[in-house]
């Protein structure tokens, strides 16, 4: 024993003393743990391995140190078998080996016995031999235990091929893939799919597989379990289809899918497994979409919509996908057909001139976030309302199952904001004499020593101790006022008027529930509803009730004014001031119908007597609760008359002149604006700082109503906005939205692109007066030509049936036929025919960063354009000297600006109306739009100013900037209109191709706006100075008009020559 | 034979057109007073208004009522024509005071209507008259002022006006550029008559008389015709004209549903921008059932 024992030492001599160490360090627990005989075994088996190779002792020292703690985990035979599998590893490479052994003890307690040996294998089946093939495979054994643990050894068989595909190609990029395998792959649990995923993208892209893995652990956040299989099938099918970017598909897919419920994501992979045969694309398209798509239609709609994607995908798959993501005019058409949800942005222009024809003044329509957003007041952005100027509706109506109905629904919001306008609500004047009533406001301001408040609605409401009890029966008796005339002026909309009232009566609560203050206030809104019968009151107040009910009905009636409405609040007030607000039992109401209820009208001084009474009564002996508001009624949104009034005044004061010189229009101080705003119960303030902000928001809004002018502020603020995305909207004063056109799909991206227009930044005339000495010789040649164009304007016309005179030839003509018996011509007048010039053009200039480049000396030295007259070829010599002395060289826009100055002043002798802008920008969502002169504008020192200061800026989006020119022309009145693009060479800008690559894409869009153009009677005309233009051109202008010029100097006399030949 | 045809139509020479019906005309102002006073002096008068706001018809109307105070008066045989030219673009000198005609034999001179009412003293209305040609103020300027004189130039002939004749010219200020403004020169011999349409409640009675509906329905085409009127300038170019209104009215009383009689009367007519269409039919459908 000790013999066989010291042999052992023997052995292990032969190696670093380290190796005997280790035994030593660990025999006798081995010993007590195996037996004597399986010991010596066991420690035979660490001189075998030591034995194997020169570095093979530390693998058998890890063997040894690793020995207690495995030999307490499984059985000796394993415990043989798992030396035995460290043993061929020590031959493969012992550095394996020692991993093996170091990883042992923390991975075989999960690891099943019989997988021992395949687990051994599979690291030795990463190793190649090679130094690097074996860290990988040690590196392999130092993850294992995370894997183990969570990993079936099915799955891990499956990690380790996919480390081996990787290994093929890069040994750094496997390791790295088994720490991230470490990381990830027990935070999964579909890690079956999602190796088998990440095999398919090793193919092409480690980048993918990093991607994929780090994409899978979102996965298990949204996507719903039993969903998550397919998920991945799905992910793999589209890699095998050779998708480009998988892991942001599944980031965006599965980010979106979270978003959406467990049912309607099973509807949803289904239906992006259908498309997964046609286009990898349409499928991460639709699964980015379909949250917001299902935000507009029902699932079952989504069939409908999801199909006719399908047809456009088969005929044309760019179509299809441009459909799917939402980025088609045709998508959107269906989506918003199949949709019964009203957006107030389709249906803007239609109901503001519908608002406008009502009202009988100019409305603006606006959704009511706009009104929230400015903080003045108004909070709430479900509720429509209206500011005096402006309505103010919700952007979105869903409240019903059919469009129709909704769309009905926003036609009564509409019609009801619109009322208090037409019937004029706010006019309100507190002093002016109702109609039906014995008027006692002044009485009672009188009787109670009352002072004016600031608004006329103010000093009504002044009078009441309750104020909001005030505001709430003027404002309800106000709306039953206008709901009356709306629904007797307008029979047509009244069925649906009368649906949306006893819509909103359903969905009151009981009035039971209330304390009889309150529940009278409630059945005075209910009544103002259109209910009248079946109405519960409680026993005692039945007279009050009646009372109520008899004062509304007086209202409601043609001649009824707010007035009215003012006078009938007030007698209500007296009623129910005196009503305690205290619950009443339920067995204490009865059933009245109120149909025919009158009112029996209070005197004067008993109306006086109560509001003293009740502003001397202090809180406590009030008996009851407080008085809280009723439920809003959603259709009549907020009615604010106190600040509208406010608002009034306010802006009567902005604009001098208008002032009519009573007591409030004197002028408002933001003092006593604030103390308004506390008084009034109209806003609910947080605290005194609220009430401050909203004051001096309003004194803002106020003061400055005019846009601020952007252009002053220079040329280089380019706000960067993210590329990615859908539609853009126009919400910045004097920016539009334009659709681009995307010739893959055959189809309007829709509102692509936003065009912000601008004023161009002025300079110095010199730059015109300059150019007009420099070119001296050019201006007189080129003024003979276009002067001699005027006479041309009376034509004779002969040979006419009809006319001022016989043409004489003509008439001779025929009465020699005559004389011959013939059948003679009977076109024998002549006329002037009044051949009026009426021609507007609009120039485009490029003003693109490449324009800035230097036009070539050698074009330069040549004298091209020296004129032949001696004098004027001193001035022309002379101005060059100058010009080179200010910049030694000239650029393409100087000479794009230069004809254009010569032009200008040709157009001015002729009296052609034309408009002359730069365009530039940065991305779709700032295409810039410099107004150098409007077609209406004069020529004038300010237009010579602007074309000073125009420079080369950003890129080239042409599309846009010819839409927005057309836009403008197609609103000038004119015969003939012409567009001239001046540009230097090709379209682009960032984003404006698809995927970045197509060039195609700007030249088609850009072909597409003349075409647009061409359509509205605009004959577009393009002159580019780039030598290499004549290929893209010919695409771009179709069989339109285009001129390539070789050299750029010639622009300046070609120009004018251009213009007359095109134009005359 | 022949005589047995009956003769479906009536035919007149321009100068013996007189109109026998009193044709039906609300007085808005005190315009039926002023063209009166005018009448007499011999005062050359201009209409404006929009299209279909009666001027036309209020033409016809004077014409009616000075032609039966003549009657009345036992002056029958003073009646005066009304002739009415509708102005084009192409309206000239030629075709307002006549030409010569070839013949087989030579040329014959006939005269224009212009012509004809100053030779037998007719009121001669000259309607949208900026639509002319511009050398029709020739003719215009000596006949509106203190001379009362046609010179025909072709013929070498200067007439003196018949004492009852008188020019009323006719222009809407709305929708001409300022291309075809109205020159002071030409304005400045009128007195001006503005037209505008009738207030709702008078508009209602007009609509109810002249389609035959019943005054409830006239009432809400008027209230129609003034909510429409409120867009103009704002997608709309020309206000619904009483004359659209009473042929909505007229379809109507012949049975068709209110709704769709102001569509094809009334919204179709005015404009071919859809959205604009569609919210004056949003207009339409909120007050008629």
């Amino acid at each position: 024993m000790t013999t066989e024992h010291d042999s052992v030492i023997e052995e292990l001599k032969k190696h670093p003393s380290a190796v005997i160490a280790a035994y030593e360090a660990v025999r006798d627990e081995v010993t007590e743990a195996l037996g004597p005989v399986p010991a010596l075994r066991w420690a035979q088996q660490g001189v075998r391995i030591a034995a194997q190779g020169p570095r093979a002792w530390e693998a058998a020292t890890e063997y040894f140190k690793a020995s207690p703690q495995v030999v307490q985990t499984i059985g000796f035979t394993q415990f043989e078998r798992w030396a035995e599998s460290g043993m061929e590893l020590t031959a493969e490479a012992p550095v394996i080996a020692a991993s093996f052994f170091r990883a042992s003890p923390r991975v075989l307690p999960t690891l099943a016995p019989r997988h021992i040996s395949g687990w051994a294998s599979l690291g030795r089946g990463l190793s190649r031999g090679t130094w690097k093939s074996s860290s990988l495979a040690a590196r392999f054994f130092d993850v294992s235990d995370d894997l183990v643990q969570q990993v079936n050894f099915h799955e891990l068989q499956l990690f380790v091929s996919l480390v081996q595909t990787l290994a093929s190609r890069s040994y750094d990029l496997a390791a790295e893939a088994l720490v991230l395998g470490q990381r990830v792959l027990p935070a999964v649990s579909e890690r079956e799919e999602l190796i088998s995923l990440a095999k398919v993208l090793a193919e092409t892209s480690w980048r993918e597989v990093r991607g994929s893995f780090e994409a899978a652990t979102r996965v298990g956040n949204s996507v719903d379990r039993r969903l998550r299989p397919r998920y991945f099938a799905l992910s793999e099918r589209l890699a095998r289809q050779g998708l480009g970017n998988v892991s942001a598909f599944m980031v965006e897919s599965a980010h979106s899918l979270g978003q959406l419920p467990q049912e309607l994501q099973t509807m949803v992979l289904e239906r992006a497994e259908d498309l997964a045969d046609s286009s990898a694309e349409a499928v991460s398209a639709f699964l980015r979409t379909a949250p917001s798509v299902l935000d507009r239609i029902s699932p079952a709609q989504l069939d409908t919509w999801f199909g006719r994607g399908l047809e456009f995908l088969h005929d044309n798959p760019d179509a299809g996908i441009a459909y799917f993501r939402l980025e088609s005019a045709r998508a959107e058409a269906l989506l918003d057909q199949l949709s019964s949800s009203i957006e107030l942005e389709k249906v803007h222009g239609l109901l503001r001139m519908y608002a406008n024809a009502l009202a009988g003044s100019e409305v603006e329509l606006q959704e009511a976030n706009d009104i929230t957003h400015r903080n003045i007041g108004w909070v709430s952005v479900e509720f429509a309302t209206t500011d005096g100027k402006s309505v103010f509706l919700p952007p979105n109506v869903d409240l019903h199952e059919s469009k129709s109905e909704n769309f009905a629904w926003l036609k009564v919001v509409t019609t009801h904001q619109v009322g208090h306008l037409e019937f004029k609500s706010f006019d309100f004047d507190f002093h002016a004499p109702s109609a039906g009533f014995n008027d006692y406001r002044e009485g009672v301001a009188e009787g109670l020593g009352a002072t004016p408040g600031t608004t006329e609605v103010a000093s009504f409401f002044d009078l009441f101790p309750v104020r909001a009890m005030a505001a709430d029966l003027f404002s309800t008796t106000e709306s039953a006022r206008i709901d009356h005339r709306i629904t007797s002026q307008y029979r047509g909309l009244a069925p649906s008027y009368r649906r949306v009232q006893s819509d909103a009566l359903a969905a009151r609560g009981p009035v039971e529930m209330l304390p009889a203050q309150q529940a009278l206030m409630e059945t005075l809104v209910r009544l103002s509803l259109g209910q009248t019968t079946d109405v519960h009151v409680p026993s005692r107040y039945t007279e009050q009730a009646m009372q109520l009910a008899g004062l509304l009905r007086s209202v409601r009636n043609h001649e009824a004014t707010s007035e009215d409405s003012a006078e009938a609040a007030l007698r209500m007030y007296y009623t129910l001031s005196q009503v305690p607000n205290e619950f009443i039992p339920l067995d204490d109401w009865e059933v009245l119908d109120l149909t025919n209820a009158e009112f029996e009208d209070p005197t004067l001084e008993e109306i006086v007597a109560r509001l003293r009474a009740e502003a001397e009564e202090s809180e406590e002996e009030t008996p009851g609760d407080e008085y809280e508001s009723p439920d809003d009624v959603d259709y009549r949104g907020d009615f604010k008359p106190e600040m509208v009034q406010l608002l009034a005044q306010m802006r009567g004061q902005a604009e001098p002149g208008d002032d009519d010189g009573s007591e409030s229009a004197q002028g408002i101080s933001q003092a006593e604006l604030e103390q308004a705003l506390r008084d009034s119960t109209e806003i609910d303030f947080a605290d005194d700082a609220e009430v401050t902000t909203v004051a001096a928001n309003m004194m803002k809004e106020m003061g400055a109503d005019a846009p601020q002018n952007p252009a002053g502020s220079g040329y280089n603020q380019i706000p960067h906005v993210d590329e990615e995305g859908g539609p853009l909207e126009a919400l910045e004063p004097r920016s539009y939205a334009y659709d681009e056109w995307d010739f893959r799909a055959n189809d309007y991206r829709p509102r692509w692109c936003i065009v912000q227009e601008r004023i161009a930044v002025s300079g110095e005339t010199a730059f015109y007066n300059e150019t007009m000495h420099a070119y001296a010789g050019l201006i007189e040649q080129i003024k003979r030509q276009f002067e001699s164009v005027r006479p041309e304007m009376y034509r004779k016309v002969k040979r006419l049936p009809e006319g001022e005179d016989v043409d004489l030839d003509a008439g001779i003509e025929a009465l020699i036929d005559l004389r011959n018996n013939m059948t003679p011509d009977e076109r024998i007048y002549w006329r002037r025919n009044k051949d009026e010039r009426d021609v507007a053009v609009v120039f485009l200039l490029d003003m693109s960063a490449s324009t800035a480049e230097a036009v070539e000396e050698s074009s330069r030295d040549s004298d091209w354009n020296a004129p032949g007259d001696p004098v004027a070829y001193t001035a022309w010599l002379r101005a060059r000297r100058g010009e080179t002395a200010r910049r030694p060289y000239k650029r393409i826009i100087d000479v794009e600006k230069e004809s254009m100055v010569l032009l200008m002043n040709a157009l001015e002798t002729i009296g052609d109306r034309y408009g002359v802008y730069g365009f530039s920008g940065f991305g779709r969502e700032n295409v810039e739009f410099y107004v150098i002169k409007e077609v209406e504008e004069l020529f004038s020192d300010r237009v010579k100013r602007r074309m000073d200061k125009v420079a080369p800026l950003h890129a080239t989006r042409m599309g846009p900037a010819i839409r927005h020119a057309t836009t403008k022309l197609a609103n000038v009145d004119a015969k003939t209109k012409f567009m001239f693009v001046i540009s230097d060479g090709r379209p682009q800008d960032r984003g404006y191709s698809r995927e970045g690559v197509e060039k195609e894409y700007a030249v088609q869009d850009t072909r597409m706006a003349l075409m647009e153009a061409r359509n509205l009677d605009i004959t577009p005309f393009c002159l580019t100075v780039d030598r290499n233009g004549h290929d893209y051109l010919r695409t771009m202008t179709g069989d339109l008009n285009y001129e390539v010029l070789p050299d750029i100097m010639e622009l300046p006399r070609r120009l004018p020559q251009l213009y007359k030949k095109v134009t005359l | 034979m022949a005589n047995q045809t009956t003769q479906l139509y009536q035919q007149h020479n321009i100068e013996e057109y007189f109109i026998e019906k009193e044709p039906f005309y609300l007085e808005v102002a005190d315009e039926i007073d002023i063209f009166e006073a005018a009448y007499h002096q011999r005062v050359p008068v201009l209409l404006k208004g929009p299209t279909g706001s009666g001027k036309t018809r209020f033409v016809e109307y004077m014409s009616w009522r000075l032609n039966q105070a003549r009657k009345r008066d036992g002056r029958a045989d003073q009646m005066s024509p009304l002739v009415t030219v509708a102005c084009h673009e192409d309206l000239t000198a030629s075709d307002l005071v006549g030409r010569y005609l070839l013949e087989p034999e030579g040329t014959r001179w006939i005269d224009g209507p212009l012509t004809r009412a100053v030779k037998h003293g007719g009121i001669c209305y000259l309607d949208e008259v900026v639509e002319a040609r511009k050398d029709t103020t020739v003719l215009i300027h000596p006949l509106s002022d203190h001379r009362r004189l046609l010179h025909i130039e072709k013929i070498g002939e200067v007439l003196e006006s018949h004492p009852n004749f008188l020019l009323v010219i006719s222009y809407n200020p709305g929708y001409q550029s300022a291309l075809k403004d109205l020159k002071h020169s030409t304005r400045q011999r009128f007195i001006a008559i503005e037209f505008d349409f009738p207030p709702r409640d008078l508009e209602g009675p007009i609509i109810q008389h002249e389609s035959g509906v019943d005054i409830t329905k006239a009432q809400q085409l008027a209230l129609l015709g003034e909510k429409v009127r409120n867009l103009i300038g704002q997608g709309l170019q020309e206000g619904v004209s009483t004359r659209l209104l009473i042929y909505a009215g007229k379809l109507i009383e012949h049975g068709i549903a209110p709704r769709r009689a102001c569509e094809v009367a009334i919204v179709w007519g005015l404009t071919d921008d859809h959205e604009t269409q569609a919210s004056v039919m949003e207009i339409v459908t909120s007050i008629f059932p």
